[in-house]
């Protein structure tokens, strides 16, 4: 084992996003190695205003008065002696890329994770798993000091930079003071915000990470339907949902089996979920309660004295419409619709303003119409197709419980509104019509699970059903288009 | 521009024995400086943006000195610029981002290179070559070997920078011929020091007039029969005075080691990198001085075969360390060799990788293939150790990862207009079915990333629409080509309107009108808005009344032009849903408008802390998700992307799939609400207006409404 730089030379490689400050950060360090009288190089592999990918910074610090090294340009992999990653993610990159070594790197990683494109596009839960990020951290790393740069930087009211400079001091991994860190901030932009920043992650990351607060466990899933069902019409409809789950209960039998447990506890919250159904009147009355208001000042950061204005966006459909009227009215206007006929203010987008006096009317006036909801179109159908289901799981569940599991976890398909709606409800019943009838017909097995599980994969897996169609049937070609 | 270069200026100003600390492609600007250039141009591009940058904004300084200064509209008016020093003895040095720009460059060039220059001609180039590069393919190198042009390769700390380009004019005189100067990425944006010099002003310049034009030398055209003349004489006259010059003025570099029976012959540009790999393994001491000779080519065209030679003598192998491909220096030191008779073995890329960045951790592994073969006495040195540590290091991340970091592409910035564009081309084919699209560089290429992925072809700088001439005549479905208001004017006016007016064909061309050449830092365009109009615009689209772009179009005969504000997201779904399927033939342009918000944001800022500190009435506006309403499908985030638009667990424990978030990086540009009509989305988003300092009458108002409707107005 032998050291790449000079013996005495530190090196730091910064991780950052663009238009994160990353080179800020850099430059601070290199004016302190400059008034340290330490020779110094720095360099970088930003775009010029691409603000957003991620970016490295690397700096090489050589001894004061010693000879004159020859600095390198590219961090050598195992050869680093800090890493410093704003965010979770871009310190696995180093990880995957060999720059954290169990042999000299120091790895401090922002905690809170911006997630990518790819992640957030998914139609179900695309996150790559954050534990394990900070597992290969501590394994990897001569010293692993994980910090909530997003909250310190919040409470400071700072850029990202300075925490994660204060985090560096704070480490020890600088051969001046803290002073001499500190003296670099005190003439720039926001220095208040800079210094604060700066001397929370320098206690932060020197002191035991804190616990996180301990927080109740949620109730368990059957007691939070039923009060979701209570509160989304009333008690009877609670009842309804009780009901359906002890239906559920005796079919299961002996929960000792945990994948007949399993089963009985993700179809009791797809139930629940399905039960209550945004329509309409659901979101209305979502809308008009007193602690989204608190909410939404609490996320936008309000102050006292200042006002808050909130409109919402709505584009109510015909369909959307129909579904909350009683089943004959709401059957004669999707008729008339498909006639091509018009109705008025439908499939225009309007801005609500639902602070203002007449709108938060308007939206409770919406709201009371869940009094109707039991005798709406949508109520039947979904009713109909709820009872479908549940008697398919009550078949599955003594039988087979692992396709029971996969049944259970097909209504998640169901969500959205509108086209997304649509489109999921469309791929449920060319699931349940090729994967499950002709199932039931025939003696349930285990041996069918994967197949329904990998469809609803499938059906998750992008927008336009290609994937499903692929799983569900084979593909066909494609024709040439004719001019 | 709004962004402020007013230190690094001040840079620029240092005088004879003050230490200059900065960037590299600074010290660049500096050495042209101390070297006394008449003139200085270019065409923006990382790496070295900078350098035209911080000399556009110093022109008033540039002008007490005496220097032009000219932002060029593309390479090729940057390297025709040059023809200044053909006849007059002044120096001139222009700058652009290679290999694209070189390409665009090459017209010029190659005229330029046959009459051969009288005053000291430099081109600097970002050879913007592996890791970050957005142009990872082909090198400058082939240029300066096909056009007889000198290239220079300095090793990357900052003075052997800034004397390399001190020593290229000199070079450039004494040979009659244009030097290249090429810097990696990492050169460029390399922080170093160096003791400066005072400033040049030059002889002849802006203040110092000449008072006759050059007499008529038939000599200095590139034109037949002379040009028969001037390529004899880049051989016979040009390449021995420059070869002659790189040896009295010691341009490469030599290091003589103990194992002096091989050697390594290394671009200037990569040396460092080895020098790191060579120490990693005891090949070399703290201060870099190596155990195996070294020849530094800080001069890499043309090779002084008494140079290499002299190098190899007596030595049983050397192994050329260059890179990128082919191997034009491995192959030009092979043919020295071989005509010196010198039976010294040759090793470069039968050991290294053809292609790719070359790393201290990729010539560290070349260098250990080399010493196996070559020197017994050292074989075992370059064993395992390194690799296999790094290789089982790595193997472990991926394991405790379980998988691979998901990838982070660039993307276009919070409150960009161009990404509602592109959410209205996804809602516009979703109807249309998809069509053929030619992409174009620039911002707009990251609609070819997730979630729009759009785009079949990116063929060059302003290239789309010609670039779709032939796809038109044989698709079912008309094809659409997208090119920013920089490459329209760097080459898409006349490669693709032009050619298609006057084909009278058929097409559809979308100009991202955002006002500035984005993508490079926002650099000024001619159609540019003005500095009245955005005062005039203050917080609006400064671009909405700037009509150069559209009357030039109408001039030269398009008939079929619209301009769309691009947040208007349902108009512009269906001026592409027209322009797709209109039965109208002819060339059909859409000018999508919005200026950059980079300009906008740095416009706005200062506006609103102004007013914030008179107490003015100020509105923020931002968008959010109801967590309570939202089921998690993330539609909204297919159609936009946007880095505040994330997902976040969900407060409801019955819910497993994440819900969309907007963060608070949100500078409430619309987008969220335009796609949520326009896609028929959701109602979960909601559009928050927070006013401070609202007035008595809406102070009254919040009162009332809070009273009524029971809503908290103040967050508490």
């Amino acid at each position: 084992m032998s050291a790449s730089a000079s013996s005495g030379t530190i090196s730091i490689l910064i991780a950052a996003l663009g238009g994160e400050g990353g080179g800020v950060l850099m430059n601070w360090i290199v004016d302190c190695a400059i008034a340290a009288g330490m020779p110094v190089q720095s360099t970088s592999v930003p775009g010029v205003a691409q603000r957003t990918g991620s970016t490295s910074y690397y700096i090489e610090i050589g001894e004061k008065g010693g000879i004159a090294p020859v600095f390198a340009l590219v961090p050598m992999a195992g050869r680093v002696d800090v890493v410093i990653a704003s965010e979770l993610a871009e310190a696995g990159r180093m990880l995957e890329r060999g720059f954290v070594s169990p042999n000299r790197t120091t790895l401090i990683t922002g905690t809170a994770r911006v997630l990518t494109t790819a992640e957030k596009m998914q139609m179900a839960d695309g996150r790559f798993p954050s534990e394990r990020i900070l597992e290969a951290g501590a394994a990897l790393a001569k010293r692993f000091l994980p910090l909530d740069f997003e909250g310190i930087t919040r409470q400071a009211g700072t850029v990202v930079s300075a925490p994660m400079f204060g985090a560096l001091a704070g480490a020890g991994v600088f051969p001046w003071s803290r002073e001499a860190c500190e003296a670099m901030l005190v003439n720039g932009r926001g220095a208040k915000a800079s210094l604060a920043g700066f001397a929370a992650a320098y206690a932060a990351v020197g002191g035991e990470a804190k616990a996180a607060p301990l927080v109740a466990p949620p109730p368990d899933v059957r007691t939070l339907g039923r009060d979701r069902c209570r509160d989304y019409m009333d008690q009877a409809y609670a009842d309804l949902f009780e009901a359906r789950i002890a239906r559920l209960s005796r079919a299961a039998g002996d929960l000792a089996d945990p994948l007949r447990a399993h089963a009985l506890e993700e179809a009791t919250r797809r139930l629940a979920l399905w039960m209550t159904y945004e329509d309409i009147p659901r979101v209305a009355d979502l809308k008009t309660r007193p602690e989204r208001f608190t909410r939404i000042a609490r996320e936008a950061e309000m102050r006292e004295g200042q006002l808050l204005k909130v409109a919402d966006l709505f584009k109510p459909g015909v369909e959307e419409l129909a579904a909350m009227l009683p089943v004959r009215w709401g059957e004669w206007l999707m008729t008339h619709h498909r006639k091509g006929g018009q109705v008025p203010f439908l499939g225009k987008g309007m801005h609500l303003g639902s602070t203002t006096i007449v709108g938060h009317l308007a939206l409770k006036f919406l709201a009371r119409m869940g009094r109707l909801r039991r005798r709406s179109l949508r109520f039947r159908d979904e009713q109909a197709a709820i009872e479908q289901w549940l008697g398919a799981m009550e078949k599955a569940l003594p039988a087979a419980p692992a396709y029971a599991g996969a049944l259970a976890e097909l209504p998640r398909l169901l969500k959205g509104y509108g086209e997304t709606q649509a489109r999921g409800l469309a791929n449920y019943k060319a699931i349940f019509s090729t994967l499950v009838t002709p199932i039931l017909a025939c003696d349930v097995e285990d041996a069918d699970a994967p197949a329904l599980r990998k469809a609803i994969g499938a059906a998750l897996a992008d927008p336009d059903g290609v994937a499903l169609s692929a799983t569900l049937a084979p593909p066909s070609a494609q024709p040439m288009v004719a001019e | 521009m709004e962004r402020s270069f007013a230190a690094e200026i001040e840079l620029l100003k240092l005088g004879e024995g003050e230490v200059f600390h900065g960037e590299g492609i600074l010290a660049v600007t500096k050495a042209l400086l101390q070297s006394g250039v008449s003139y200085v141009g270019g065409y923006q591009g990382a790496p070295v943006s900078h350098l035209l940058d911080v000399m556009v904004q110093a022109k008033d300084d540039m002008a007490a000195l005496g220097v032009h200064v000219e932002a060029c509209t593309n390479e090729a008016s940057a390297a025709a610029m040059l023809g200044a020093s053909i006849m007059y003895p002044v120096r001139g040095a222009v700058t652009w981002k290679s290999i694209v720009g070189t390409n665009v460059a090459a017209d010029a060039l190659s005229n330029l290179a046959s009459p051969g220059v009288k005053g000291g001609a430099l081109i600097i180039v970002g050879e913007d070559y592996g890791e970050g590069a957005s142009v990872i393919q082909e090198r400058t190198h082939a240029y300066a070997l096909k056009s007889t042009l000198w290239l220079m390769d300095p090793r990357p700390n900052l003075p052997t920078i800034v004397r390399c380009v001190e020593k290229a004019f000199e070079l450039s005189e004494a040979s009659n011929t244009p030097v290249i100067m090429e810097l990696r990425i990492r050169a460029c944006h390399v922080q170093g020091s160096f003791v400066a010099k005072n400033n040049v002003a030059p002889a002849i310049s802006t203040r110092n007039r000449l008072a006759e034009p050059a007499p008529h030398n038939y000599e200095t055209l590139a034109h037949p029969p002379v040009t028969y003349g001037q390529e004899k004489k880049k051989y016979d006259q040009r390449m021995p005075a420059a070869r002659k010059f790189i040896l009295e003025a010691g341009l490469n570099e030599r290091f003589d080691g103990r194992h002096g029976d091989v050697g390594i012959i290394v671009q200037g540009g990569i040396t460092n990198s080895l020098i790191r790999a060579m120490q990693e393994i005891g090949l070399a001491d703290a201060e870099g001085r190596p155990d195996i000779p070294m020849l530094v080519l800080n001069v890499v065209n043309p090779l002084v075969p008494e140079e290499i030679t002299g190098f190899a003598a007596g030595k049983r192998a050397i192994i050329v360390m260059e890179e990128g491909q082919p191997e034009y220096l491995e192959h030009e030191i092979g043919s020295i060799l071989r005509r010196a008779d010198l039976n010294t073995r040759l090793h470069g890329k039968d050991m290294l990788p053809m292609a790719g960045e070359y790393t201290s951790e990729v010539m560290l592994a070349g260098l250990a293939k080399f010493l196996k073969a070559e020197v017994p006495a050292l074989s075992n040195l370059g064993d395992g150790g390194y690799a296999e540590e790094i290789a089982d290091l790595r193997a472990r991340a991926v394991a405790l990862l379980g998988g691979h970091a998901p990838p982070r592409p660039p993307t276009f910035c919070t409150g960009c207009p161009e990404r509602p564009f592109f959410s209205a081309l996804k809602l516009a084919t979703k109807e249309t079915g998809m069509v053929h699209v030619s992409a174009d560089i620039g911002c707009h290429a990251f609609g070819t990333f997730a979630p729009f992925s759009f785009g079949n072809s990116i063929l060059g700088y302003g290239m789309s629409l010609a670039s779709s001439a032939g796809v038109t005549s044989f698709s079912g479905r008309r094809p659409i080509a997208i090119m920013g208001d920089g490459g329209f004017w760097h080459n898409g006016l006349l490669s693709g309107v032009t050619s298609r007016l006057l084909n009278k064909s058929d097409g559809v061309l979308v100009v991202m009108k955002n006002g500035y050449t984005s993508a490079t830092g926002t650099q000024d365009l001619v159609s540019s808005p003005a500095a009245g109009a955005k005062l005039a615009a203050a917080e609006k689209s400064a671009t909405a009344s700037e009509r150069t772009i559209e009357n030039t179009l109408a001039g030269i005969g398009v008939k079929w032009l619209k301009t769309v504000h691009t947040y208007r997201v349902s108009e512009m779904k269906a001026a592409l849903q027209d322009a797709i399927t209109s039965p109208e033939k002819g060339l059909k342009v859409i000018v999508a408008e919005g200026e950059c918000q980079l300009e906008r944001q740095r416009r706005i800022r200062p506006l609103r802390a102004a007013a914030l500190e008179k107490g003015e009435r100020v509105v923020r506006t931002r968008y959010g998700v109801d967590d309570e309403t939202c089921t998690g499908d993330h539609s909204c985030i297919r159609l936009s992307g946007c880095p505040t638009l994330t997902v976040k667990t969900s407060t409801d424990p019955l819910k497993t799939d994440p819900v969309a978030h907007v963060t608070n990086g949100c500078v409430g540009c619309g987008l969220c609400g335009e796609n949520a009509h326009a896609a028929t989305l959701c109602p979960s988003f909601y559009r928050a207006e927070i006013i401070s300092n609202p007035g008595p009458f809406e102070r009254l108002m919040g009162r009332l409404r809070g009273w009524f409707t029971g809503i908290k107005q103040v967050a508490a």
